[in-house]
């Protein structure tokens, strides 16, 4: 740096610029958009912190159309408190999914929200280690349509030493989950498998937090319910094909086949390489592959031929037969003109109305987040999409069933039964 | 342009820029959202630095600078967390956590640890490639990469013994320790001052420690080897060491910053590490100016604020702000590629770019006879 | 940077007055060096050696020990063969050919002008989604006739190789051209911004999700066997689009003017614009031929995988680039032997490791084969020291 130059100057300017930009609109609204009216003082704010970018948003998509849906069935209102709904990403351009940093400021964002009273997230069971601690620490409830991991909220089998009480620093609890955790899910799934008569089953996982927990489940489960898992292979999800690894399911003499994941990982070329070398097999999978973008062939799912032999299991029961269901289904195929909704889209939907009815039950504190969380941990019994539930004292649902689906000839999963299993490892 | 500026400029600048720096903090809430990108830009800039050592300043075109993320995050991850449940080391941390099982050591320690494993791991990638020409290190860097992003997410299935496994995979160490300050506390979750203070402070480590190379024998020895590397060596410098001493350096920041920010996030998570994040690293630096320092600074924080900021605050709210209802998150890669095809056509050579490489490009300058001189030149 | 592989000379005693640790060091990866040249000199035997061994040790082990074929009422059948070698060998080497087809764009790009196109793979990802949105107006399907099945592919062949070669050359001219002067890598990074621009406009295309497409021609048929080897229809396809095409390929470059020029341009650029070669126009030529050629990887690629995806394009371009260079960066035959290589070794990994592991696998190799043969397999074609 000898006889001053000038490039320290410009790097000041540069930053004074940000500085200065960043400070009048340090005060706007985050990663997202907003919707909704704002009259200040009798508005609350609802937060949804989902991955919008990248192949999740093959899921998020759907949630935040059942979100937006529930809020416009109720008006934009919650009792008597207009609500503002923001929708932010969690995930950021340079990642293509989601990225601690985006989440960690969403969670602060809410977290130093005063209007702020419920908060819809995340997605991915990771993220959701990175925005609890924060939410927690600003004593906002913090409600998730998709986390699974048992961690989160238990210590039992297939957590991490120290879970759950890492993520609450206050002690006091804020995360709630409306789908129940792996252990039910794989309990159910087996229960599905030995039912159909599978004596080997193959089960590969997408190596996410969802799939290789529900694989690492089944494992810890498969005894209670006499099935025989011959092996769980973690695959890349990016890989081309997936024959070798069928092949590999051949000689292990498998006849059936589970994929723990979600679609957008390779769901969809696994199954089709897995049913090309096990003809006879039995297809299975969790509500991370229950939807029309993998059953069906239109929309770039498994062919017809192979999608009859799915079996899949989704939080949700038979939908028509439950109080809104039918209003939901109809509203959800006007507005986004699809008949069979995602399960994301049911999960989304039924995070949004339990916030607004919690909200309009507590009249005039709906506005207080303190009493909100109260109001939710203290849920019994509430009727939704999702069937009639509540939440024990780590936050779970009380919902122990899932719902099992086949698939229709035109590619559509259609509700078949209710399983709830007695036997998990909690 | 250098001799319009006396001297003293320089340093007056300098401590203006400290100075603005310290007190940045204070024109924002506590929980900025702004805060919160400077941070992570200011960690950028510090990966950018390291980056910028290997290949602008040395020549060698490193593809896998994501392996020293990791490592370095990852070494909080097993020294700051409790990971390592069977363990019980406790080092200097608060309180509250000299309670929890697995190895706590104060944050100071576990940056200078990812330093010098990161400085290793260094050696040890660049050991391959001291033969090799150009493009050929760059597979061999972006192959090292790789095998340690997919190690990070595989790490989840190698047991360690008693029930430990060598890293969380995609799950996530979680529940990092916070810095932890003796007589005063731990940095929050809430509040951003302490962090942004802290990682300030790295970066003009950073800085001091670059500036001062770039005017050492080593400085100069790691541009005579880009520039030529025969005569380099015919001039009597030990290319296996210099090679080996710019991955140790540059790899030594990528630890430093990937410990911070594995603090920072709370979570180490085997997502992270992918293949994409070399390459954003890697455009900081060109973007910013291949082998100068306040290039890399200023690539570092203009990426981080792009990012962090810029596509996710300031451009998504922009169709809301006019009434229409479309989501531009949709478009964000588009944007972001856009971005940076437009910074690269408008300027080439970076934003910054380093004064040898300025001269090189600068069009031929007329010769007149009172610059035909044969007094000292300013040899910046 | 000037190519120092043939003058080697021997680094001088210790300066003094630099730390004595730091000279032990030196010493010490002195004779590790000089360790690596000695195998070197050893030549090819080793490399081969090095080649080999993954599938010499289970070919071994499988004649030896015997594996697993299958399962028949409750009892494992152990076979002594190498028919799941060959198995491995035959997907291995289809998969290899896709690969190849998009690792000799890489490789004629960077020997003409010294440039690691990371947008080359998103054109490959462009060229599956345009290869599959004809299928509709063609009125391919499922119900469609051998014949018609035959031709069709022939017209979207030629329709979608024409339109990645015109967008490869559009990208250069847009964003390589005007950096032409620049340092070497400042196009790197327009090249990683039109990746992502590509990206953006398969994600808004076909979605998130990776989605299958009709098996038009019934992939996984087998054609007959060989050796207990079952060969599919998929397998033929992508040698018969790939063999034809390297042939043709070789012939325009060894053959016509046009490839002369990009011989010349690729060894002088300046002796080339000396001898009245327009440059610029052979650097299009280049890019629009390489453009193609990723175009037909994507067609068979959509054929023989019967699915895409807008992410496809980086995880493919990762493997070609790596093809490219370890055959020898500008060298075509190069790229082609690096392509089915790799193609192998994911196979073997795939079956025998576990896919988990394949692509640290993967690139162990590439650091092994780099460390014995530092100028990649054939050695490489690109412009002298100068």
């Amino acid at each position: 740096m000898k006889k001053g130059n000038l490039a320290p100057a410009l790097a000041v300017a540069a930053i004074a610029a940000l500085a200065v930009a960043g400070c009048s609109s340090s005060s706007s609204t985050g990663s997202g958009s907003t919707t909704g009216t704002t009259a200040s003082g009798n508005t609350v704010d609802v937060y949804s912190s989902l991955p919008m970018v990248g192949s999740s948003s093959a899921q998020t998509i759907p949630m935040v159309n059942g979100i937006k849906l529930a809020l416009s069935q109720a008006g934009g209102m919650a009792g008597k408190f207009h609500v503002r709904y923001i929708e932010l990403n969690d995930a950021t351009a340079a990642a293509g999914k989601w990225d601690p940093s985006q989440t960690q400021a969403n969670a602060r964002e809410a977290a130093t929200d005063k209007n702020a009273v419920y908060y819809i997230g995340e997605f991915n069971s990771g993220a959701s280690e990175v925005s609890i601690p924060i939410l927690n620490q600003g004593g906002l409830a913090q409600v998730s349509p998709a986390n699974t991991y048992v961690g989160l909220t238990t210590s039992l089998p297939g957590s991490a030493p120290g879970e759950p009480a890492k993520y609450y620093p206050t002690g006091t609890r804020n995360y709630l989950r409306i789908v129940p955790i792996d252990s039910i899910q794989a309990a159910s799934d087996l229960m599905v498998m030995h039912q159909a008569g599978c004596t080997k089953v193959a089960v590969a996982n997408d190596k996410e937090a969802y799939g290789a927990g529900l694989a690492q489940l089944l494992g810890l489960e498969k005894s209670y319910y006499g099935v025989n898992i011959v092996s769980n292979t973690g695959i890349d999800p990016t890989a081309a094909n997936f024959r070798s690894y069928a092949a590999t399911t051949k000689t292990e003499g498998a006849n059936c086949f589970f994929f723990a994941g979600i679609v957008s990982n390779g769901a969809v070329q696994i199954t089709k390489d897995v049913a090309a070398a096990l003809p006879a097999a039995k297809i299975f999978g969790g509500d991370g592959i229950c939807t029309s973008s993998f059953t069906q062939a239109s929309q770039g799912g498994v062919p017809a031929s192979i999608a009859s032999r799915i079996e899949c299991t989704v939080a949700t029961q038979n939908l028509p037969s439950y109080p809104g269901g039918k209003r939901f289904l109809s509203a959800y195929k006007s507005a986004y003109k699809v008949t069979d909704p995602d399960p994301y889209a049911i999960y989304g939907y039924g995070a949004m109305q339990l916030g607004l009815s919690t909200i309009a039950k507590l009249g005039a504190n709906g506005d207080n987040k303190a009493d909100v969380l109260k109001a939710l941990f203290a849920t019994r019994d509430t009727q939704s999409v999702l069937g009639t539930f509540g939440f024990n004292k780590d936050g779970d649902t009380t919902l122990k069933s899932y719902g099992v689906y086949k698939i229709a000839t035109d590619g559509v999963p259609v509700f078949f039964e209710t399983l709830t299993p007695t036997k998990t490892v909690g | 342009m250098t001799a319009l500026l006396p001297a003293w400029w320089s340093r007056v600048l300098a401590a203006a820029l400290v100075v603005f720096g310290v007190l940045l903090p204070f024109g924002f809430g506590t929980a900025s959202g702004f805060m919160n990108a400077t941070i992570i830009a200011l960690a950028f800039a510090v990966m950018s630095l390291g980056l910028n050592i290997v290949v602008g300043v040395a020549g060698l075109l490193d593809l896998g600078y994501v392996a020293f993320y990791a490592i370095g995050a990852y070494a909080v991850g097993w020294f700051g967390s409790e990971f390592f449940s069977r363990v019980n080391v406790h080092v200097l941390v608060s309180p509250v956590v000299s309670e929890l099982p697995g190895i706590h050591l104060s944050f100071l320690l576990i940056l200078v640890a990812a330093a010098a494993i990161c400085a290793a791991a260094g050696v040890v990638i660049g050991l391959p490639t001291l033969r090799l020409r150009g493009d050929y290190i760059a597979i061999v860097t972006l192959a090292f990469g790789e095998i340690i992003g997919v190690v990070a997410v595989n790490g989840q299935s190698i047991s360690l013994g008693g029930g430990m496994t060598l890293t969380a995979g995609n799950l996530g160490i979680s529940a990092v320790d916070e810095p932890y300050i003796p007589g005063i506390g731990s940095f929050g979750l809430l509040d951003l001052r302490p962090w942004y203070w802290l990682i300030f402070a790295i970066l003009l480590v950073a800085l001091f420690v670059n500036l001062r190379i770039r005017d050492s024998r080593l400085g100069r020895a790691w541009v005579a080897l880009r520039e030529d590397e025969v005569a380099a060596v015919s001039m009597g410098i030990p290319l296996v060491r210099t090679k080996l001493l710019a991955y140790a350096m540059g790899a030594a920041f990528g630890g430093m910053s990937g410990a911070f920010l594995g603090t920072y996030y709370t979570e180490v998570n085997a997502g992270q590490f992918q293949f994409g994040f070399s390459i954003f690293i890697l455009a900081m630096v060109i973007i910013g100016g291949l082998g100068s320092i306040w290039g890399a600074v200023t690539g570092g924080l203009l990426l981080g604020y792009i990012n962090n900021w810029l596509i996710p605050d300031v451009l998504n709210n922009l169709p809301s702000a006019f009434g229409f209802s479309f989501q531009l998150t949709q478009v964000e890669f588009g944007i972001f590629g856009f971005l940076l095809v437009i910074t690269m056509v408008l300027r080439p050579q970076g934003l910054l770019p380093e004064r040898r490489r300025r001269q090189e490009l600068t069009a031929a300058i007329p010769a007149e006879d009172s610059q035909l001189s044969t007094g000292p030149e300013d040899a910046a | 940077m000037v190519n120092t592989t043939t003058i080697t000379p021997e680094p001088p005693a210790e300066l003094p007055g630099l730390p004595g640790r730091l000279g032990d060091l030196g010493a010490r990866t002195r004779v590790l060096a000089g360790l690596l040249a000695k195998v070197r000199g050893a030549g090819g035997l080793v490399l081969i050696a090095a080649l080999a061994a993954l599938p010499l040790y289970y070919g071994i082990t499988d004649l030896v020990n015997g594996y697993q074929a299958g399962v028949v009422a409750g009892r494992p059948v152990i076979h002594h063969d190498l028919s799941k070698l060959g198995f491995n060998f035959a997907e291995g080497l289809s998969d290899g050919a896709i690969w190849a087809l998009i690792a000799i764009g890489y490789t004629l790009v960077y020997g003409i002008i010294e440039l690691i196109n990371f947008a080359h793979g998103d054109v490959f990802m462009i060229g599956s989604f345009t290869a599959v949105g004809l299928w509709g107006p063609l009125g391919l399907g499922l119900s469609t006739s051998a014949l018609g099945v035959a031709g069709g592919l022939f017209v979207t062949l030629l329709v979608t190789m024409a339109v990645t070669g015109s967008l490869n050359a559009g990208i250069e001219r847009v964003a390589y051209r005007p950096l032409r002067n620049a340092p070497k890598l400042a196009p790197l990074i327009t090249a990683v911004g039109f990746s992502f621009i590509l990206q953006n406009v398969g994600l808004l295309w076909r979605g998130g999700s990776p989605q299958s497409v009709a098996d038009l021609i019934g992939a996984q048929h087998k054609v007959f066997t060989i050796g207990g080897v079952p060969i599919l229809r998929g397998y033929l396809l992508a040698f018969a689009v790939m063999v034809p095409l390297v042939i043709a390929l070789t012939w325009f470059i060894g053959s016509t003017r046009a490839g002369k020029a990009m011989r010349a341009t690729a060894q002088d650029p300046e002796a080339a614009r000396l001898m009245g070669i327009n440059v610029d126009s052979t650097v299009s030529l280049t890019f629009a031929l390489g453009g193609a050629l990723a175009g037909a990887g994507g067609l068979v690629y959509a054929v023989y995988e019967t699915n895409v995806w807008y992410f496809q394009g980086f995880q493919a371009g990762l493997m070609a680039f790596t093809a490219a260079v370890m055959g020898g960066i500008g060298n075509v035959r190069g790229a082609v032997l690096g392509g089915l290589i790799i193609g192998v070794i994911q196979s073997l990994s795939d079956s025998r490791i576990g896919p988990e592991w394949t692509e640290a696998v993967v690139f162990g190799y590439l650091i092994a084969i780099m460390v014995l043969r530092p100028k990649g397999l054939l050695g490489e074609q690109t412009r002298e020291a100068g």
